[in-house]
């Protein structure tokens, strides 16, 4: 069974027919070829699938394809703006916020979401604020840093 | 998934109409983050998806009666975030903040939480606690229904299939009251708790005996418990150390645990013991 | 998993072994089964529907008799069943013994070892042992319905 939605994924419009079982995550990657979003846990606990919703943190894992419906997406994609990576994606390369890798979209889309609400957030804040997203390389020291030190890259 | 139909109604009469239409393999659904997991796991199957998530006007916090009145479809982070909440029920906003993580909260519902009836669940305690009453709505009129008798079994509550929580309303606190959750976790912050327990306690003008006292346990049974043996224990009572070692062991005979991997059913009594022990130093701090 | 259950039957030892004996009809007086049906002396088919608030289990599959022992006055069987829909299964052992408290009363000792594998298991294995209580529960009087007519 299918439905049309409308909706916007890095401020590119979409039309399309979806079926309604399709989650979003698989949409995004599968059919946009949006393959920055990862699946890691499939049950809203890793944080791979981290995508913004209107600006707001939401699991792609368990959210419908139909239910984006006339909101606004933004994928790790969809943080470089003119070819210039955004403040939280400069600050991981400084300073090593990341080994594999696979964790790595969902941790700079999560980080992005509490810059634009805290700029300059302490240890605490970003430990309160990460929770939900796993890391089994890091040990997590060179996240918080890396978040921690974003706002050097604001302009 | 098994493929479904799925349905934007926009407004009430019109949600009411497509539940009508598929009857009982219906399913409402409105931040989705308990239900696609079970729908991933084919262990729930609707034929139709009814989304909540186009109607409009039922996610306000506001003053009402004195009390709180907050819509179903407030999200848990627009509760956590509400000033207004925070100022006049800061545990409760408090409560909100410890589910899951910000990704959940953004999108699960007030009602479609309260609705799921999973006994693991933080809010469930901390509203009972509060003497909270919900709204339930459908096509024949709406029902007030108190939070403590809302829940009847493991994943069930008393609504009915075609019955939608709009609105839960918690009471205005008297004087001299002080309220509070605790969660014991087994793993993360982001986990269920092994045992939650709330309180909301009020002291008599004295400010030195127990004029009421409302506690609520999650995590000891199919469904949240109130622990009024326990409640009884301290009502009336000075406020001392021993009058809540007591209601200590009586909450842990009104539990009725089972067992899983967050702790196994003869651990968590000793758990739910334990808790209104902690509360009194937090009520009393 | 495993979980002992007693009941106290207002039944004679004898006739309650007779009728515990005869599988359809223990079956039919079992909360949720839909059907069952024999294959051979000791083999039987069946389909049992239950429900943990939203979720609904089909599960369908073989009850195995592998003891009978009227000296003792004890039987065990084996089942195994799975879920049409859901991944998951369920694999157990009950064993029966009863015991004589009077002439007109007898104790029915229910010892359930089960094992609840996938998806069913991570959600259900909590449940199990109450839903199994409220099982026996209804069971027992369904049995009394049946044999004492009350």
């Amino acid at each position: 069974m299918n439905k049309k939605i409308k909706f916007r994924v890095n401020g590119k419009k979409v039309e399309a027919e979806v079926p309604t079982n399709r989650l979003l995550i698989d949409y995004l990657r599968y059919d946009l070829g949006l393959t920055g979003t990862k699946e890691g846990c499939s049950v809203g606990v890793c944080g791979a699938c981290t995508v913004l919703m209107d600006g707001d943190m939401i699991t792609s894992c368990l959210t419908l394809a139909v239910m984006v419906d006339g909101h606004d997406i933004t994928t790790v994609e969809g943080l470089a703006k003119n070819g210039e990576l955004n403040p939280v994606q400069k600050s991981f390369i400084q300073y090593g916020g990341f080994q594999c890798g696979i964790c790595t979209p969902g941790q700079v889309v999560a980080a992005t979401a509490l810059l634009k609400e805290n700029p300059k957030p302490n240890e605490e804040e970003i430990k309160d604020w990460m929770m939900g997203n796993l890391c089994r390389c890091t040990g997590y020291y060179k996240i918080i840093e890396s978040i921690e030190k974003a706002h050097q890259f604001a302009k | 998934m098994i493929p479904f139909e799925y349905r934007t109604p926009k407004n009430l009469k019109e949600v009411n109409a497509t539940l009508q239409e598929f009857g009982s393999d219906a399913k409402l659904i409105a931040g989705g983050t308990a239900l696609v997991i079970m729908m991933k796991q084919r262990l729930v199957r609707p034929s139709c998806l009814v989304s909540l998530r186009s109607v409009r006007g039922l996610n306000a916090i506001e003053l009402k009666n004195g009390g709180i009145s907050i819509g179903g479809l407030a999200t848990h982070r627009e509760v956590e975030g509400s000033s207004l909440i925070r100022r006049r029920l800061p545990m409760l906003a408090e409560t909100y903040h410890h589910v899951a993580t910000l990704r959940i909260r953004n999108m699960a519902t007030v009602g479609g939480g309260l609705a799921h009836a999973d006994p693991n669940q933080d809010p469930p305690p901390s509203l009972i606690a509060l003497s909270a009453t919900i709204k339930a709505t459908s096509v024949n009129g709406s029902r007030m229904i108190p939070l403590d008798e809302f829940f009847k079994d493991y994943y069930e509550s008393v609504l009915a299939q075609d019955e939608i929580i709009t609105e839960v309303m918690v009471p205005k606190l008297a004087p001299n009251t002080g309220a509070a959750y605790i969660k014991f976790l087994p793993r993360t912050a982001d986990d269920y708790a092994t045992v939650s327990a709330a309180a909301v306690l009020t002291l008599d003008k004295t400010k030195k005996t127990i004029a009421d006292v409302r506690i609520a346990l999650g995590s000891v049974g199919v469904t949240p418990i109130r622990a009024t043996a326990a409640e009884a224990v301290l009502r009336g009572q000075p406020l001392k150390a021993d009058g809540f070692a007591e209601a200590g062991e009586k909450a842990k005979e009104a539990v009725d645990p089972v067992s899983d991997f967050r702790g196994s059913a003869a651990y968590r009594p000793s758990r739910a013991g334990k808790s209104p022990g902690g509360h009194s130093s937090a009520i009393e701090s | 998993m495993k979980f002992s259950q007693t009941a106290q039957i207002p039944v004679a030892r004898e006739p309650l072994w007779n009728f515990l004996m005869d599988v359809p009809k223990v079956a039919k007086s079992l909360p949720g089964v839909e059907s069952v049906s024999k294959i051979d002396d000791t083999t039987y088919e069946g389909a049992l529907a239950v429900r943990v608030g939203p979720i609904k289990l089909n599960l369908q599959g073989k009850i195995i008799l592998e003891e009978q022992n009227k000296d003792a006055w004890r039987a065990a069987l084996r089942a195994e069943a799975k879920d049409r829909m859901a991944a998951g299964a369920v694999n157990g052992k009950t064993s029966m013994t009863l015991k004589e408290l009077g002439a007109n009363e007898t104790e029915l000792l229910v010892e359930t070892d089960v094992n609840i594998l996938g998806k069913i298991g991570e959600f259900g294995q909590p449940i199990i042992r109450k839903k199994a209580d409220a099982m026996l529960k209804e069971f027992v009087e369904n049995i009394k319905k049946q044999l004492t007519g009350k």
